[in-house]
């Protein structure tokens, strides 16, 4: 019993040890690329797959954020005859909170779990040794331009996410609520700060690296059969979904704890 | 190398090599997968221009030993060497050099499913050559395509290829750097007799017209017979005989012969007639027609 809890606890280590391995060469090999026009055509790829094609995805679950806020907050709101102040929760939620981690988790499912089957069927059919024998770099090739992808497009589309969190929330609360237009606006153009969207953006970085690389080394080691690969896919969104979420944690104590330097004070109504 | 019949190893006779013995050299090599030892302390000499063919039964670490020959494993202990350098212990970005002189024919082909069969048979050319004039790479394509008989199949997709062809696109694209190794991986296993011997004969024409050095892993005695100019055999890790076809023909061992003539032992087969027998018991639940 102790023999096998010793030997678990060493293989988790040792595949800690293989992730830290794998996110630097990572990095680094993502890092050099920029400067090689001939991986260029590989991040074109990528970034249509990843980037293009997550458009509508991302803008739908955008508009449903705004709308579901919308409609939860405007009784609290109204309760306390604050509901022309709707715009400012709505806004601030979207462009600092839902919207990142929202595109995230959704891009998480759907680029995540894709590019976690595609490399870890191209890991069990052998496509990815051969890469390797025929001495190109797999991380050079597969991983750089997925990483590189997801990197410059998360923030991109979480920009979709906030602009349609704010039109949905815009619909619900002015043509369904019939709260008045201007003061939604002018609540909500003094409530939400430049500084909020630049976070929400920022975190999209991050969020776009963390699942591109967790995907990727899922797929690097998925183990045999259709049943490995589902496993990889499983495993992925499941660590790519927490990380995002530690990762936003870490961000918003580091973001709240420069902006208390800079702005000490700051009210929402 | 090739040795004489007094040198040939007659039963686990593990013979000691040094990194000049031949153009892979593989020294010592222990390769354990957790408790599994898969290979243990092979030492074996790859001549230069010669076909080496390992046999042994599935499972028994064949396609291990070829892929340590080329890094893609790496071993637990012993040493690789390629052209009397070692190379186990070089990072992946310097075994980029060695490796460019090796093809390797996967078991399944390993083709990429996203390329055309062209671009397949290009990525290694775009990988290790600076293309000046894109004519020549496709001049390329088709002279790989026509070694192994597959002219015009270019715009296809590996999906869209039968097994035969896709092992034969597999072969093409090992051979487009013009490699001194090549490495098959079970080069006949899943054709029919007479794919099985086009494969026999691409392999034996490209040790004519390239002066390749080959590798080959299979369980094919057919084909082991028809392109080896030696044979090795593996079992349990180690390597039980090493000889030319006629030495392997008449070894001595008895694992050996049953293996070549695709027969079982004795016991085997009475365990698996008891196995059988006993297998006829009834099911406890009734099963409706």
């Amino acid at each position: 019993m102790i023999g096998t809890a010793i030997f678990k606890i060493g293989e988790e280590v040792g595949n800690v040890g293989q992730f830290g391995r794998f996110v630097w060469r990572s990095a680094v090999t993502s890092m050099q690329s920029i400067a090689k026009s001939d991986i260029y055509p590989l991040i074109w790829v990528q970034m249509l797959a990843i980037g293009v094609r997550s458009v509508p995805v991302i803008m739908i679950t955008g508009a449903f954020v705004g709308m579901t806020l919308a409609i939860q907050a405007y009784d609290q709101l109204a309760g306390m005859g604050l509901e022309e102040h709707l715009g400012v929760l709505i806004n601030i939620s979207v462009v600092k909170e839902l919207g990142p981690v929202l595109a995230a988790v959704m891009l998480a499912g759907r680029v995540g779990g894709a590019l976690t089957a595609e490399l870890g069927t191209m890991k069990v059919t052998e496509q990815i040794d051969a890469i390797e024998s025929m001495g190109t770099d797999p991380v050079k090739y597969l991983v750089a331009p997925r990483v590189l992808a997801c990197l410059l497009l998360t923030p991109v589309l979480i920009i979709y996410a906030d602009l349609l969190g704010i039109i949905g929330g815009w619909f619900v609360s002015v043509i369904h609520l019939h709260i008045n237009a201007r003061a939604y606006w002018s609540f909500s153009a003094n409530g939400v700060e430049l500084y909020d969207v630049v976070c929400g953006i920022i975190k999209g970085f991050f969020f776009g690296g963390a699942l591109a690389v967790i995907s990727c080394y899922k797929g690097f080691n998925c183990k045999e059969g259709a049943r490995g690969v589902g496993q990889a896919c499983t495993d992925a969104f499941v660590m790519s979904f927490i990380s995002i979420l530690a990762l936003d944690f870490v961000m918003v104590v580091i973001f709240k704890a420069l902006y208390s330097i800079f702005w000490p004070i700051r009210s929402l109504v | 190398m090739i040795m004489n019949t007094e040198q040939q190893t007659t039963n686990n006779g593990q013979q000691s090599v040094k990194p000049d013995d031949g153009l892979i050299v593989l020294k010592n090599l222990t390769k354990r997968f957790g408790n599994n030892v898969v290979l243990d302390d092979i030492s074996l000499a790859i001549e230069k221009g010669k076909t080496t063919v390992v046999i042994g039964p599935s499972g028994c670490g064949k396609s291990v030993l070829l892929k340590h020959m080329i890094v893609l494993m790496r071993p637990t202990t012993g040493e690789v060497y390629f052209k009397n350098q070692r190379i186990d212990n070089l990072d992946d970005l310097s075994l980029t050099g060695a490796r460019a002189h090796f093809g390797y024919l996967f078991q399944a082909g390993a083709l990429f499913d996203s390329l055309s069969v062209a671009e397949n048979i290009m990525f290694p050319v775009r990988q290790h050559c600076q293309i000046s004039r894109f004519s020549a790479v496709e001049e390329l394509v088709r002279n790989k395509l026509k070694m192994v008989g597959l002219d015009g199949l270019q715009h296809f997709y590996p999906a869209n290829l039968s097994g035969g062809q896709r092992k034969r696109v597999a072969l093409a694209r090992a051979i487009a750097l013009d490699p001194e190794v090549i490495l098959y991986d079970e080069p006949t296993t899943g054709l029919d007799p007479i794919r099985s011997d086009v494969i026999n004969e691409l392999i034996l024409k490209l040790k004519g017209e390239l002066g390749v050095t080959s590798v080959a892993v299979t369980h094919d005695m057919k084909s082991a017979y028809k392109i080896a100019d030696r044979i090795v055999m593996l079992h349990n890790g180690k390597i039980i005989a090493d000889g030319d076809a006629d030495y392997i023909r008449n070894h001595p061992d008895l694992i050996v012969q049953q293996f070549i003539k695709g027969e079982i032992s004795k016991k085997e087969l009475e365990q698996l007639r008891k196995a059988s027998a006993s297998s006829a018991i009834r099911l406890p639940c009734d099963i409706e027609d």
